[in-house]
C-alpha cells in the first residue's frame, strides 16, 4: 500500500526537492546580481531540504503520512527561513534599502495613537478657548492653531443664538402658511391655494429649511396613507346572511353542494338527527385540519380527502381524526325563503345544535 | 375492473420500448458485476446431481453470466417486441400481484416494515456483502421494472411528484447498507482485536485541494442533474387553488408525509405542534443525554446498540415508511391503497372509530355517556366532563408518570444509574412520545380507537 500509493507528505517532499533544484541550478550562478527577494529564498529551500531529505528513506517505518511530518516540514522550511533572510539581508543590504527605511519611520517621526489623539484633544480644548483667549493656547495647541484663523470675530458668539430662533420661526411660519395652503386646496380643489402654497413655500425657505420641512411632510403623509391603507374602505368577504331559495328545493335525505363553491355551505334536510325533520347549513370545513369534505352520495357520507374523516349526513363524525361534528351556520325563514347566517355557528359538542337558530323544522 | 382496463392498459409501445433500454442497462450493469466476480468470488463444485461425474469445478461467475444472458434476452425482446402491446408476454404475472395486494393494508405494512427494520439488524453480517448488497439491488430494480408493467403502479410511481422518492428509497437503502457494512467490519475487527479501518488508513488528506476538488465536482454533478431533471420531467401543476374544493387526495409535500400519516391517527395539535416540536427537540437532546462516549468518529454498531437502535427505529419505520405509506399507498379520501389497486375514489371503507370514553360507558358499564344537564354551571360541567373521561386521563397519566420510574426499575436500571434522574427522565419521556405513534396506529387499527381522552369542548384529544 505505502508503494502504491505515496503519501501527501511524499508528494509535498518530493515536489520540495524539485523546486530546490530547480531553484538551485537557475539562481545559484549569479547569486550577487538579483535581488534579494530572490536571493532569500536560496538558502530558505535549501536549508528544509537537507532535514527533509534526511529523515525521508526512514520515514516510512514511521508513518510518512501524517499531519504532524508535513506540519514540521514545514515549520522547518519556516525556521530555515527566517534564519537564512537576515544573512541574506546583511551580505546585500544596498539592495534593500525599504526594509531599514519602515523600522525606521516607526522609532521616529511616525505619530503613536496616543499622540494622536492627545493631538485631537487639544485640539477641541484649544478650540473652544481660542475665541476667547488665543494668545493663552498659543503655545500649548501648536498643532490646532492653523485652523482657529477661520473664526476670528468675537461678536458673533452674541448674535449666535438669534438665527437659530430666527430660523425656527420662519420654519413655522413657512411650515403653517404652505400647509394650510395645501389644505386649503385639497378641502376647496383651488389650484390657486396650492399655487400659492408652493410659491410660499419655494420663495421663502432656506435649501437647509426646505429640505427639512420636506422630508417632515412626507414623512407625515406617508404615515397617514399608511394608517388609512391599513383600513381600505372595501368589504372583501362575502355577505354573511344570504337566500338560498325555499323550503322546496331540498328534498328530504339530501344533501345540497349548490352552494359549496360560493359560500362554503351545505344545506341538507334530514330526519337522522335525533328522530327530528330538519334543514341546517353545515360549514363545509372538516373540523380536523380545516379541508374541504365532499358528499358522497352512494355512501351517504362526507369524507375528507386529506385525512380520512367521515361524517354522517347529520355532519356528526364517525370515522378518521375529525374530533368533532361539522358546524352548523345560523338559518331562518325570511321573506319565504331559506336564509343563512354565516356569521353564527353552531357546534355540537357544546350543545348549540338544539338552538333554534341552527335549523329550520320541517312540519 | 375490466372496463377500466380496457381503457387503461397495462402494457404500451412507449413502456416497452422503455423498459427495453431499462433491462440493457442492467445488463452492462451486471456484466461488470460478472467481471469482478470472476476475479473475486472463486468457484463451487458442479455435480448436477451426478451428471458430471464426480464434478466440476465451476466459477460463480458463471451464474452471474447466465442472468446476465437473461437480462440481454428481455431487453433484446422489449426493444424489438414494443409493436404489439396487447400480446406481449412480458410482464407482472397476477400470481405477484395478488397476494401482494391481498396482503396490502396499514397493518401488514406496519408489520412488515418494522419486522424488515429488526432483520435488518439482526441479519447484518449476512446482507451487508457485497454479493447481498448487488443481489438486493437486482432484486429492487427488478421488482420496480416489472412492477411498472402494471397500470396503476405506473401511474403513482411515475408521477413527476413521487420521483425524487423512488430516489430517495434508493439512495437511503444504499447508505444504511453502507452504514452496516462498515461498522460490521469494524465490529469485527474489535472483536479480533485488531485496529480500526479508520485507525490504520487514518491518511489525512488536505481541504486544499483535496476536499475543495471534491466539492466542487458534486456541486457540478448535483447542478446538472437538477437542470436535466427540470427539463424531463414536468413540474406536475394543478388546477388553479379554490378555497371551496380540496384536491382529493390531497397530500402534503413528500417530506411531510410520514407528518400527515401521523395526523391520521392524532388530534392535528397532537401530530401537528407537539409530536413534531418534540422530534426537534430530542434530535437536539441527543449529544445531551447521550452518555456513551464510544464510536466517535469511527463506524459501530455494537458499541452503540441502543442509540442506534432506536435511531434507527424512528428515522426507518416511522418516518420513511409512513413517507411511502403516504406516496404510495394512500388515495382519494386518504384510504388505503394496495400497490396495484386502482385508485376508485367511491372505494368504500368503513373505519367506525370509538373513544375510549364512549367504549367504557356505552359497552362496558352499559349506559349513557355522562353529560352535565343542561344550564348547569362551570363547575358542574368541568366535573361532568372529567368523569366523562376518567379512564383515558388515567391511562395516559400512567402511560407518562408510572412508566418513567417503572422502565427505571427495570429495563433501563442502568441507563438510570449511569444517567441521573433528569437526563434520564428526559430520556424516558422522548421515547415515550416516540412510541405513541406505533402504540396509537396499532389499537387504531386493532380496536378502532379514535382517542384515549377525547375532550373537544376544550380542544383536547390524545
Amino acid at each position: 500500500m505505502d508503494e502504491k500509493k505515496p503519501s501527501t507528505a511524499d508528494i509535498l517532499a518530493k515536489i520540495r526537492a524539485q523546486k530546490a533544484a530547480a531553484a538551485a541550478s537557475s539562481e545559484t550562478p549569479a547569486p550577487a546580481a538579483p535581488a534579494p527577494e530572490s536571493a532569500a529564498p536560496v538558502p530558505a529551500a535549501e536549508a528544509p531540504v537537507a532535514p527533509a531529505a534526511a529523515p525521508k528513506p526512514a520515514a516510512p517505518a514511521a508513518k510518512p503520512g501524517s499531519t504532524k511530518d508535513i506540519l514540521a516540514a514545514i515549520r522547518a522550511k519556516g525556521a530555515g527561513g527566517a534564519a537564512a533572510t537576515p544573512a541574506a539581508a546583511e551580505a546585500a543590504p544596498a539592495t534593500t534599502p525599504a526594509k531599514p527605511a519602515s523600522p525606521a519611520a516607526s522609532a521616529g517621526p511616525r505619530p503613536s495613537v496616543q499622540d494622536m489623539l492627545k493631538a485631537v484633544r487639544e485640539g477641541k480644548v484649544g478650540a473652544a478657548p481660542a475665541a476667547a483667549a488665543p494668545a493663552a493656547g498659543a503655545a500649548k495647541s501648536a498643532v490646532a492653531a492653523p485652523a482657529m484663523p477661520a473664526k476670528p470675530a468675537s461678536a458673533t458668539s452674541k448674535k449666535a443664538p438669534s438665527p437659530q430662533r430666527r430660523s425656527l420661526a420662519v420654519l413655522l411660519v413657512v411650515a403653517c402658511t404652505s400647509l394650510g395652503c395645501f389644505i386649503g386646496s385639497a378641502l376647496t380643489g383651488s389650484v390657486l391655494l396650492f399655487l400659492a402654497g408652493m410659491l410660499v413655500w419655494s420663495l421663502l425657505m432656506t435649501p437647509f429649511m426646505a429640505a427639512f420641512a420636506s422630508l417632515a411632510e412626507v414623512g407625515g403623509l406617508w404615515t397617514l396613507h399608511t394608517a388609512r391603507f391599513m383600513m381600505p374602505n372595501v368589504l372583501v368577504e362575502p355577505p354573511s346572511k344570504f337566500k338560498v331559495g325555499p323550503l322546496s328545493d331540498y328534498p328530504l335525505n339530501t344533501v345540497s353542494n349548490k352552494w359549496k363553491d360560493q359560500y362554503g355551505v351545505w344545506i341538507v334536510h334530514t330526519d337522522q338527527y335525533e328522530g327530528q325533520n330538519l334543514i341546517f347549513a353545515l360549514a363545509s370545513v372538516c373540523t380536523h385540519l380545516g379541508c374541504t369534505p365532499s358528499w358522497l352520495d352512494g355512501e351517504q357520507k362526507f369524507k375528507c380527502p386529506c385525512h380520512g374523516s367521515g361524517f354522517y349526513i347529520t355532519g356528526v363524525n364517525f370515522e378518521g381524526p375529525a374530533p368533532r361534528p361539522l358546524e352548523r351556520m345560523g338559518l331562518k325563514i325570511a321573506e319565504g325563503m331559506l336564509e343563512v347566517d354565516k356569521s353564527m355557528k353552531f357546534q355540537e359538542e357544546m350543545g348549540q345544535w338544539t338552538d333554534p337558530a341552527s335549523f329550520v323544522a320541517v312540519s | 375492473m375490466e372496463s377500466h382496463l380496457q381503457h387503461n392498459p397495462d402494457l404500451t409501445s412507449a413502456v416497452i420500448y422503455g423498459l427495453g433500454w431499462v433491462y440493457l442497462l442492467l445488463f452492462v450493469l451486471n456484466c461488470a458485476w460478472v467481471r469482478r466476480s470472476y476475479a473475486v468470488d472463486g468457484n463451487f463444485r458442479l455435480s448436477l446431481g451426478g451428471l458430471l461425474g464426480k464434478g466440476q469445478e465451476v466459477p460463480f461467475a458463471a451464474l452471474w453470466a447466465i442472468y446476465c444472458a437473461m437480462l440481454l434476452m428481455v431487453g433484446i425482446a422489449h426493444l424489438t417486441g414494443s409493436g404489439n402491446p396487447q400480446t406481449f408476454p412480458l410482464k407482472m404475472p397476477e400470481i405477484l400481484k395478488e397476494p401482494i395486494n391481498a396482503g396490502s393494508n396499514p397493518v401488514a405494512f406496519f408489520v412488515f416494515s418494522t419486522s424488515l427494520f429488526i432483520a435488518m439488524i439482526v441479519f447484518r453480517k449476512v446482507w451487508t456483502t457485497m454479493t447481498a448488497g448487488w443481489l438486493l439491488l437486482n432484486f429492487a430494480l427488478l421488482f420496480v421494472t416489472l412492477s411498472v408493467t402494471d397500470y396503476d403502479f405506473r401511474q403513482i410511481v411515475g408521477k413527476p411528484d413521487n420521483v425524487p422518492i423512488v430516489a430517495m428509497l434508493y439512495i437511503v437503502g444504499f447508505f444504511t447498507w453502507l452504514y452496516f457494512r462498515k461498522s460490521v467490519e469494524n465490529d469485527k475487527r474489535r472483536a479480533e482485536g485488531r485496529p480500526l479501518v479508520e485507525q490504520e488508513n487514518n491518511e489525512k488528506v488536505l481541504t486544499w485541494p483535496d476536499l475543495v476538488y471534491t466539492e466542487l465536482i458534486c456541486m457540478v454533478v448535483l447542478t446538472a442533474i437538477l437542470i436535466a431533471w427540470g427539463i424531463v420531467l414536468q413540474a406536475p401543476l394543478e388546477e388553479p387553488a379554490s378555497a371551496a374544493k380540496t384536491p382529493n387526495p390531497s397530500k402534503a409535500p413528500w417530506y411531510f408525509l410520514g407528518l400527515q400519516e401521523m395526523l391520521v391517527y392524532f388530534d392535528p395539535w397532537m401530530a401537528g405542534v407537539v409530536l413534531p416540536s418534540v422530534i426537534l427537540v430530542g434530535l437536539m437532546a441527543i449529544p445531551y443525554i447521550d452518555f456513551n462516549k464510544l464510536g466517535n468518529g469511527y463506524y459501530t454498531f455494537n458499541e452503540r446498540k441502543f442509540a442506534i437502535s432506536t435511531f434507527l427505529f424512528g428515522f426507518l419505520p416511522l418516518w420513511v415508511a409512513m413517507i411511502v405509506l403516504g406516496t404510495f399507498l394512500r388515495g382519494p379520501n386518504w384510504n388505503f391503497f394496495s400497490p396495484y389497486e386502482y385508485w376508485d375514489v367511491h372505494k368504500l371503507e368503513l373505519l367506525n372509530n370509538v373513544n375510549v370514553s364512549e367504549w367504557f360507558w356505552l359497552s362496558i358499564m352499559d349506559r349513557q355517556l355522562p353529560v352535565a344537564p343542561a344550564g348547569s354551571d362551570q363547575l358542574t360541567q368541568i366535573g361532568m366532563i372529567l368523569l366523562r373521561e376518567w379512564l383515558g386521563l388515567v391511562l395516559v397519566a400512567a402511560y407518562l408518570f408510572a412508566l418513567p420510574p417503572l422502565m427505571a426499575a427495570t429495563v433501563f436500571r442502568k441507563f438510570f444509574s449511569r444517567m441521573g434522574f433528569l437526563r434520564y427522565m428526559v430520556l424516558a419521556n422522548l421515547m415515550l412520545f416516540m412510541m405513541s405513534l406505533p402504540i396509537k396506529m396499532v389499537l387504531r387499527w386493532a380496536v378502532r380507537l379514535k382517542y384515549i381522552v377525547a375532550i373537544p369542548e376544550w380542544f383536547f384529544n390524545i
